[in-house]
């Protein structure tokens, strides 16, 4: 009903008296995004009440806390309360506004940036967030620390040193251009912590309880690997100027409790015993929603959820099988099978909330006839067994599954279905995360691959598909020994482009022209976008999600039960 | 200190340091290694030279002669390392997963003992033999009961439906109520077989017919005579089963996201985190140590025997 917005909000108080001013709420929430989300509700006109607990279920315990380290969903949840970042990217409209910076230049060719930083700000260790602090805390992400086994941060490109100006203005310089560097600034994985949580070495900071931040809640206990709980920081006054809320958080505390069983969670927060669940499978959205509760499924906004390919496997090295199985997967039957509105089909290798998105449709459309000539003309014919053969080959492919991914396994399953129909096999398999891991590193055990990542930024595309970066495809001289010879230069080129391209409007360009690329190569086959989804009790405010689809509870508020 | 003591003690050290080497030379053995596992995920999106400049931090790829060595000297000195996957230090992930485990085990396994003896004396004293194979019949079905369905049937119920025990948030003695009686139905199967059997088997001896004959009644014979003798089998096969729960409570521990040792193992295993497993085999081998060097130990105590053979040896 709602497709094409960014944002899927849906209510099952249809009955009820206030139908007309909750569509209101709904469709203002679609029409601005997650931000907006704070105003959703029968109740928007309420005054948001100070005090409570909230009790969050989380599905998997957090690991590292080292904020680069925020990218894992149970991570971020905990880090985006408990840091702040030098700038905000508001979720509506992705620009980038003043937080812990109050203004910042950038020089004409993105290789120096200099940010004056807000008066008054400390951690919760009581020590000064000042310029000194921001300048260690972005030499540790863009440069790492060998001795403490700090790695350097994914979002921070080209980054080569820190200049303290005076006491609240701090200079960055980089090596190349690094447009992205802004963006970058805004992100949970640029979360600041206080000098002495730096000091600490890499495998102390799964400790919870070591990061200290200046967000609005501060770490109170941990209970490791089950129970972590916030507490508000009362003096916390340094919210990002532009949002309505200044001031402390509303709540006084924010209990995460670790619940693996899917089950468990849902009947736990419809029994009424939490407050906020993560990770709801889309066949259990209607249950919940049938209860009177709410789904909120905010967009990663980065690269789609994706089958990819490693062309260093000869059995995928031609770009026609590539795009025969591209035209042989119904993306549409994926969707409408696994999963809900709330998973729009996707339309490009990024979603369409993604900055520099274009429309590939067209490009990406199901076409089993296409798909079947396609293979004919690349000389894998039918065989006695209804797979398709050649020089005594079968094209017989491997995908290991992504346990992190919505319901990977099946969508999986559904894509070996589709391409048996033009004679193609797909195995897919499940390996403990320590064989996965190695086995997807091998273009001839992982010829098929998911994959997927969130970021506001261009730059995701870049983090996605480069071979020194997460290297999706295994082009040679990335992370893979194992990778004979593929290399695609081209597309090499276009990613350094991308992510050094000072002019906002040529960068988008770039951006438009590698999704235009990946999608030619048939390098990938995009499947959804993927959202993040949580449920929550309907007497739970003001929940609203950063731009990845992190939840933030600064505004969150607790409403008399009913 | 006589030689017996030297002797059992030295044993007991020479089996914790084979424990320890045979652990780690087969967590050696494993494809990859959690640091790959931990850095090369998506997640960080590292290069390569980070990686291996993370590698030769973390001293992944010396030889294994030194890794070796420095693990022991580790050990020694009580630095079990740092657990790669989750951070923190090795021994606070023990000490927050051992606790939970002892009290779920121990009062799972108290709970099934005493579910079998109900078993066991209500068909042993059933006047009528349909309702003795009834009762005869239900282990049967407690261990074919899946534990995971079992834990999910007790939260919908007693939880979310009655609503009489929370099981977010519940107090420390409630919250051990649905998971100990999870755990205990499928223990208390077998126990309350081996019993059954026994007693019927124990009934049909000599004695019993003696004891019947000079007057005693059922129950009589039934609680002087037959349960001691056929509580002795039940309490070996008790042992065997507890030493499984310690480690065995996983999925009772996934359905209601409890902390424990099998959990711990099952994640760490699945991560190949090898401090936190080279940890958790060398605890466990050190327990089963301790325990059978304090009944070695004691032996002289108890049998005179053993005291005079050690005297006339020294």
């Amino acid at each position: 009903m709602m497709q094409g917005k960014n944002v899927f909000i849906t209510h099952l108080f249809r009955k009820r008296a206030g139908l007309a001013a909750l569509l209101g709420a709904t469709l203002l929430a679609g029409a601005n995004g997650w931000g907006a989300a704070q105003a959703a509700g029968p109740d928007d006109k309420q005054k948001p009440a100070r005090g409570g607990a909230l009790v969050y279920l989380e599905q998997q315990a957090h690991t590292n806390l080292y904020p680069p380290a925020g990218g894992f969903y149970p991570n971020g949840g905990i880090l985006n309360q408990i840091t702040d970042k030098l700038t905000y990217q508001n979720p509506n409209t992705l620009e980038i506004e003043p937080w812990i910076a109050e203004s910042w230049a950038v020089n004409a060719d993105a290789t120096e940036y200099t940010f004056k930083i807000r008066k008054g700000v400390t951690f919760s260790d009581g020590t000064p967030l000042d310029a000194a602090a921001v300048a260690k805390n972005y030499d540790t992400f863009g440069r790492g620390n060998k001795e403490l086994k700090l790695p350097i941060s994914e979002v921070i490109n080209n980054y080569d040193r820190s200049e303290i100006i005076d006491p609240q203005t701090v200079k960055f310089y980089f090596k190349k251009p690094s447009p992205g560097f802004l963006q970058g600034t805004s992100v949970i994985g640029s979360g600041l912590v206080s000098l002495k949580t730096l000091a600490l070495p890499y495998e102390a900071l799964g400790d919870a309880t070591k990061i200290i931040g200046s967000g609005p809640f501060v770490v109170a206990s941990e209970t490791l690997g089950r129970e972590l709980t916030l507490k508000v920081r009362p003096d916390y006054n340094w919210s990002p100027a532009k949002l309505e809320h200044q001031g402390r958080a509303y709540l006084d505390e924010i209990k995460y409790i670790v619940t693996p069983e899917d089950s468990v969670r849902i009947g736990a927060l419809l029994a009424g015993q939490a407050d906020v669940i993560r990770q709801i499978q889309a066949y259990d959205e209607k249950q919940v929603e049938d209860e009177g509760y709410l789904i909120y499924a905010p967009s990663t906004r980065g690269v789609n959820n994706s089958v990819v390919f490693r062309p260093d496997n000869p059995l995928v090295a031609d770009v026609r099988v590539r795009r025969a199985l591209l035209h042989a997967t119904n993306t549409d039957e994926i969707v409408s099978t696994l999963f809900s509105a709330n998973y729009p089909k996707a339309s490009s290798i990024i979603a369409k909330t993604a900055l520099g998105y274009v429309d590939l449709s067209a490009k990406l459309s199901y076409d089993i006839e296409k798909a079947r000539a396609l293979l004919d003309e690349t000389g894998w014919k039918f065989g006695a067994n209804g797979r398709r053969q050649k020089d005594g080959q079968t094209l017989e492919l491997s995908a290991y599954e992504s346990l992190p991914q919505p319901q990977n396994k099946e969508t999986l399953q559904l894509v070996a279905q589709q391409w048996e129909k033009i004679g193609v096999k797909l195995n897919v398999l499940t390996a403990d995360s320590g064989s996965a891991v190695m086995n997807n590193l091998d273009p001839a055990k992982a010829p098929v691959s998911p994959a997927m990542v969130g970021r506001a930024d261009p730059d995701v595309i870049k983090s996605q598909y480069y071979p020194t970066n997460r290297n999706v495809l295994l082009q040679k001289g990335g992370n893979s020994d194992k990778v004979q010879a593929f290399v695609d230069e081209k597309l090499n080129a276009l990613l350094d482009q991308l992510a050094s391209e000072p002019d906002r409007t040529k960068r988008l360009t770039v951006a438009g022209e590698v999704q235009n690329y990946v999608v030619d190569q048939a390098y990938a086959i995009p499947i959804f976008e993927e959202p993040q989804a949580f449920a929550a009790a309907p007497y739970v405010k003001g929940v609203s999600f950063e731009a990845v689809g992190r939840p933030s509870f600064y505004s969150t508020w607790l409403a008399p039960r009913r | 200190m006589s030689r017996y003591v030297i002797g059992r003690i030295g044993q007991a050290g020479l089996v914790l340091w084979a424990a320890f080497t045979v652990s780690f030379i087969l967590l050696q053995a494993l494809p990859g290694d959690a640091i790959l596992i931990k850095f090369l995920n998506p997640e960080l999106g590292l290069g390569p030279e980070q990686i291996a400049d993370i590698r030769a931090s973390y001293g992944a790829d010396n030889p294994l002669l030194v890794q070796y060595v420095h693990t022991v000297a580790n050990f020694l000195t009580g630095n079990f390392g740092y657990s790669t996957h989750a951070g923190v230090p090795v021994g606070d992930l023990i000490l927050a997963n051992l606790p939970p485990t002892l009290w779920l085990s121990t009062l799972g396994f108290l709970l099934s003992l005493i579910l079998a003896v109900m078993l066991a004396a209500l068909s042993a004293l059933s006047p009528f033999s349909w309702l003795r194979s009834c009762i005869q019949s239900i282990p049967a079905l407690f261990i074919s009961t899946p534990v995971f369905w079992l834990g999910i049937l007790l939260i919908q119920i007693f939880s979310f439906q009655l609503r009489l025990i929370p099981i977010i948030n519940p107090g420390p003695w409630q919250a051990l109520i649905l998971p100990v009686v999870t755990l205990a139905v499928p223990i208390s199967a077998p126990l309350a077989q081996i019993l059954m059997r026994n007693i019927d088997h124990v009934l049909t001896e000599p004695f019993v017919a003696v004891a019947r004959a000079k007057g005693a009644s059922h129950r009589w014979v039934l609680w002087k005579h037959v349960a001691k003798n056929a509580v002795l089998p039940t309490l070996t096969i008790g042992g065997i089963l507890f030493g499984e729960l310690l480690a065995g409570a996983v999925v009772t521990e996934a359905v209601f996201g409890l902390n424990g040792l099998g959990g711990l193992t099952q994640r760490s295993v699945n991560d190949q985190d090898i401090a936190v497993l080279q940890a958790i085999v060398v605890f466990s081998a050190a327990a089963f140590v301790l325990i059978n060097l304090t009944v070695d130990l004691l032996y002289p105590v108890f049998d005179p025997r053993l005291r005079v053979r050690q005297g006339a040896v020294a």
